[in-house]
């Protein structure tokens, strides 16, 4: 597939995440790739251990993903959900299967630079077996119109054994409105990482993320990580659950959102459960403005207040 | 003088009490000045009142860098000044790289690599090695001890305040530290230490000694050392330790003289 076969706004959209869309183009570099262009799919490339098929349905796509057993590969599947136009609806339905003894990554990238009035949604389910090393990384650009709306959801079953990452960015541009569910349920001796980030940027922001983890297997354990900023009159609020509901598991919710700005709003809700005498579930959460002792650190570097909390955030929300 | 401090009194949070009281000490340019006294003596909150930190305002007195009045600046005028503050704990900015941090008060951001790796091999660090790692807890304490006092030599200030730098470092990290800030010296930049380690003090060229927040004496190094000896009834231990490039600052029947003196301001 060539560079000119993709819309050009889409390719560039991920820059100041510092992704290059071609570097995942069919043809260019390793890995299993998806590529699609608002509802229609635009490239597929095979690799071997993973089956990856698509299937155009009204207002979106079916994508199925299959690592066969024992498949181990460093470059990564690579799913590009890109729309150019401003509006319209794009519904995504992945199953993602993991087979027992794999070891993969999945990267999707949801690029909708141009994005006043689309309407983004996704069912997505994922079966990762046992004995798995699974990363799952998702990286959002809603443009700069908060003309979005994205409406995620997903169902994930971690099974024995396995260790799954999961990644959410949505950081850079204007999110619109977005409201994301997830279900992450974990088996025994499982290992579950979560990350999420969101900034909302401007009055007509508003993110909802709900990610829940139940831990139901012996020994599995999770770590929720929530962060996020609000400025402008941006509104997020970051809901962290974690059950632990079978014997000697281990979870912890943590969430800390910055708030900027007359009229922004940042809301935090770990939730946590536990229904087994032996398990151990924690939380804590954080909000409002950075500790003053890290601005004055910065600040004594030559910086003002308002750039030591640019850099605060960036560093909140940049990479681990 | 670089820094003059002219009768400052720092009360606490709540103005209830004073922690510093009527202090006055200069700073030379070009030299090590160590702010030595025990814990509590209020040499921490000194440092951060002439860094200009908010809840550090001072009831009264002045603080003058090069001759300009600085008592009522903010900490970035005072930073943009040349005078910044490398602190005993900084704070784990996760998601930061080394790279970042280091040249976070870097003005010319051209050659910005070159820049960072000539910090880096300042305090000890192969820059290789370092600057694509992030500010995470992969970093021991002395790692990161050295990626802050190297993003303050990056800014190349004309004055570094050092607060308590050898806190929680083992004897041969400490030595090496001491190489460093001769170094830095070197590179004409002052260093303002604070410290309440009598080893790491020996670095010094001058000395201010703080007892219960009040100056009791500033001087070359080696005199304030032998007071704060004095002071806390130490004669063995500063015999012992008073030496400077394998030297005995003093001999011996001096130290036993000055100890038996009465104390000149009690």
């Amino acid at each position: 597939m060539s560079k000119e076969d993709y819309p050009e706004d889409i390719l560039n959209s991920l820059e100041d995440y510092n992704i290059d869309i071609r570097d995942f183009l069919p043809g260019h570099g390793g890995g299993a790739k998806l590529l699609l262009d608002f509802n229609r799919i635009k490239g597929i490339e095979q690799y071997e251990g993973i089956i990856l098929r698509g299937k155009e349905i009204p207002n979106g796509i079916v994508a199925d993903v299959i690592i066969k057993e024992g498949t181990k590969i460093d470059e990564p599947v690579h799913l590009c959900f890109g729309v150019n136009k401003e509006t319209g609806v794009q519904e995504i339905f992945p199953r993602i299967i993991a087979e027992d003894n794999t070891d993969v990554k999945v990267q999707a990238h949801c690029s909708f630079p141009n994005a006043n009035g689309l309407i983004h949604k996704m069912y997505g389910h994922f079966y990762i077996g046992k004995n798995c090393n699974f990363t799952y990384t998702e990286t959002h650009y809603h443009g700069e119109n908060s003309g979005a709306l994205v409406a995620p959801v997903g169902y994930m079953y971690v099974g024995e054994n396995s260790i799954f990452e999961n990644v959410f960015n949505l950081t850079k541009g204007t999110p619109g409105k977005v409201k994301i569910m997830l279900d992450i349920y974990a088996m025994e001796n499982s290992v579950i990482r979560s990350n999420v980030k969101a900034f909302g940027k401007n009055k007509n922001d508003s993110v909802r993320i709900r990610d829940a983890i139940y831990l139901e297997g012996q020994n599995a354990s999770s770590v929720l990580k929530m962060k996020a900023a609000a400025k402008d009159g941006g509104e997020v609020l970051m809901y962290g659950i974690t059950e632990g509901n079978a014997p000697y598991c281990n979870g912890h919710v943590e969430c800390s959102e910055i708030v900027l700005g007359k009229g922004s709003i940042c809301r935090a809700r770990p939730f946590i459960r536990a229904t087994d005498p032996t398990s151990s579930v924690s939380h804590e959460a954080s909000l409002g403005r950075f500790p003053q002792k890290w601005l004055d650190e910065i600040m004594a570097k030559g910086l003002t207040e308002e750039e030591a909390t640019e850099i605060l955030i960036e560093a909140m929300l940049g990479e681990e | 003088m670089l820094l003059e401090v002219k009768n400052l009194t720092i009360p606490t949070f709540d103005q209830k009490c004073v922690i510093v009281n009527d202090v006055s000490f200069d700073v030379r340019e070009g030299s090590i000045h160590a702010i030595i006294g025990p814990n509590g003596s209020g040499k921490s909150t000194l440092a951060y009142s002439i860094m200009g930190l908010s809840n550090y305002k001072p009831f009264q007195g002045k603080i003058y860098f090069d001759g300009i009045d600085i008592t009522d600046m903010s900490i970035t005028e005072r930073s943009k000044m040349g005078i910044t503050l490398a602190w005993q704990e900084p704070a784990r900015i996760e998601g930061l790289s080394v790279k970042k941090y280091v040249s976070l008060g870097i003005k010319d951001k051209s050659n910005l690599g070159e820049k960072v790796t000539e910090a880096l091999e300042i305090v000890n660090l192969p820059s290789k090695k370092y600057v694509n790692r992030y500010i995470d807890n992969s970093l021991s304490g002395g790692e990161r001890k050295r990626i802050e006092l190297a993003a303050v030599v990056a800014m190349k200030p004309r004055l570094i305040i050092l607060d308590e730098p050898d806190s929680g470092l083992d004897v041969i990290i400490t030595e090496d530290f001491m190489n460093i800030f001769n170094k830095i010296k070197k590179l004409n930049m002052t260093i303002l230490l604070i410290t309440h380690r009598e080893e790491i003090g020996m670095v010094a060229d001058y000395g201010t000694l703080i007892w219960h927040g009040d100056v009791l004496i500033t001087d070359l190094f080696p005199y304030v050392m032998l007071r704060y000896c004095k002071k806390a009834g130490l004669k063995e231990f500063c015999k012992r330790t008073l030496y400077k490039e394998g030297k005995p600052c003093f001999p011996e029947d001096y130290i036993d003289r000055i100890f038996n003196e009465e104390e000149p301001f009690e």
